[in-house]
């Protein structure tokens, strides 16, 4: 059984179709990776997953439970899983790193707060943060930002990563510092889907590459057929835009 | 000019005007506090209400920051006997104030509404947070820190110039213990001297502690002078 499931998957905003008809999965502990050109539904894809905009159609199925996104209950426990990483990190302007990380698992979900603490401490060392945790974003350079957003999408203990970009809005001497703890994650087996224009990266730490385009799956594979290989002519033309940069 | 500053008259009469500051003060934060929930209220509806909504919320804002505060006051404490409403001059002032001050504290509240980002709500909305905590975690904290400066100024305006109106319809608070003073004494320069130099105490004093307050609840980089 997949970890995550996405069938038929529909989407739109106002009356404009985003998602026509998405079908993808990603077993467990496996990185997939989302591909495609600007405007073609890879964010509405993963905003779609976290109930940031509704679905119009499809189903989506993780770990054999479906998930009904008019359902209070239903989404709460879709966010239990799965945690969203955006572009732009989108941290908690007034609040230091630590009660960014620490926020959601004490007022939300009710833990204890030491304990909060104890595994946020953790998690923060693991980005490279530990001595970070009196901070607040904007004494952070963009690379310390968006691993202070990891590290408060991490302290949910979500089974899915969902990752939007991450890497996009950091100079270039920064991204390594964020892809590095990207790839530890996946080597620890965490199960994620990420957006990315990273196309070495892309290639070396997912199982499975999905080119998307207009809203649809285009083309999906192991990324040595999908990247250096693709079939279509749409995939051929973007790769081949792409790695000529 | 042969007027002689009498020291000692100023020291007799010291402890009235501290109990007039002790008023001014009491009246400020109570002003400042009634004023804030009206404030939050109608910068609510001005950015979330539906069209007559936010037309109520501008009417009142345009009325109470276009006519002067005395008016307000006058209103209240001469006009509404006229329809059987007889309220005492204190609950006359206070009620003037809230609603003046309210007005202003609209317009302030409402820029921190404004400011606060979308995509902090979407983040907090994908952590599983829910409308009341969104509002409680985010909303509210992020529009403290933005507008705390000028809360801070308003609530200065207001022990200074709001209420110090009180004096005219004869609510005791330091201007008005000012006044009784100098009536029986006749020693209106010592009276007002030292009055305003409890003013400027008091500003000085909650300038100071609000400007600290700020720095450590919300980082704000407020000067302490
Ligand atoms: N809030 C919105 N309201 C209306 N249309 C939107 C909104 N967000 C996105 N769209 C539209 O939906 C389509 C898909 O957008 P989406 O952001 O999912 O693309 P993307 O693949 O993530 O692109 P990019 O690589 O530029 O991030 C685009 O045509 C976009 O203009
Ligand atoms: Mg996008």
């Amino acid at each position: 059984m997949p970890h995550l499931d996405i069938i038929d998957l529909n989407a739109s905003y106002g009356s404009v179709g985003v998602l026509k008809g998405v079908n993808l999965s990603v077993e467990r502990g496996e990185v997939v990776s989302l591909v495609g050109p600007s405007g073609s539904g890879k964010s509405t894809l993963l905003r779609v997953l976290v109930g940031l905009t509704p679905p119009s159609g499809g189903r989506i199925v993780v770990d054999g439970t479906t998930i009904d996104y008019r359902s209070k209950s239903s989404l709460k426990a879709a966010r239990d899983r799965m945690a969203i990483v955006f572009q732009q990190y989108n941290l908690f302007q007034n609040m230091d790193v630590m009660r960014n990380v620490t926020i959601a698992p004490v007022q939300i979900k009710g833990r204890q707060r030491a304990e909060v603490e104890a595994d946020a401490t953790k998690i923060l060392a693991r980005m490279g943060l530990a001595d970070k945790h009196h901070s607040y974003p904007d004494q952070l350079s963009g690379g310390q930002q968006q691993r202070v957003a990891l590290a408060r999408a991490l302290a949910l203990k979500p089974e899915i990563l969902l990752l939007d970009e991450v890497t996009s809005a950091l100079d270039p001497e920064l991204v390594n510092e964020v892809l590095d703890a990207i790839r530890a994650l996946a080597a620890e087996g965490m199960t994620m889907l990420i957006v990315s224009h990273e196309m070495a990266f892309v290639k070396e730490v997912s199982s499975k590459v999905v080119m998307m385009d207009k809203g649809q799956v285009v083309e999906a594979g192991p990324p040595r057929e999908i990247i250096d290989a693709p079939k279509t002519d749409r995939a051929k033309e973007f790769f081949g835009k792409i790695l000529r940069h | 000019m042969n007027y002689t500053f009498q020291f000692g008259v100023a020291f007799d009469v010291l402890p009235q005007l501290l109990e007039g500051a002790v008023l001014t003060f009491q009246m400020g934060v109570v002003t400042f506090a009634g004023g804030s929930i009206l404030g939050l209220f109608f910068a609510a509806l001005k950015t979330y209400g539906n069209r007559p909504l936010r037309g109520l919320a501008q009417a009142y804002v345009v009325f109470f920051t276009n006519t002067p505060a005395l008016i307000q006051i006058y209103f209240l404490y001469f006009g509404l006997p006229e329809f059987g409403i007889l309220w005492d001059n204190f609950v006359c002032v206070m009620i003037g104030l809230i609603l003046n001050s309210g007005a202003y504290l609209t317009e302030i509240m409402r820029a921190g509404f404004l400011s606060v980002r979308a995509t902090e709500m979407e983040a907090a909305e994908a952590l599983g947070f829910n409308r009341l905590q969104q509002i409680r975690h985010v909303i509210v904290p992020h529009i403290a820190k933005t507008i705390y400066p000028a809360l801070a100024n308003f609530f200065i305006v207001i022990l200074v110039m709001g209420t110090s109106i009180g004096a005219v319809v004869g609510v005791d608070e330091l201007t008005g213990q000012a006044i009784n003073l100098s009536t029986e004494n006749y020693r209106w320069l010592e009276m007002f001297t030292v009055a305003a130099g409890l003013y400027v105490i008091l500003t000085l004093v909650a300038s100071i502690a609000l400007a600290l307050f700020g720095r450590w609840a919300f980082r704000v980089k407020a000067k302490v002078f």
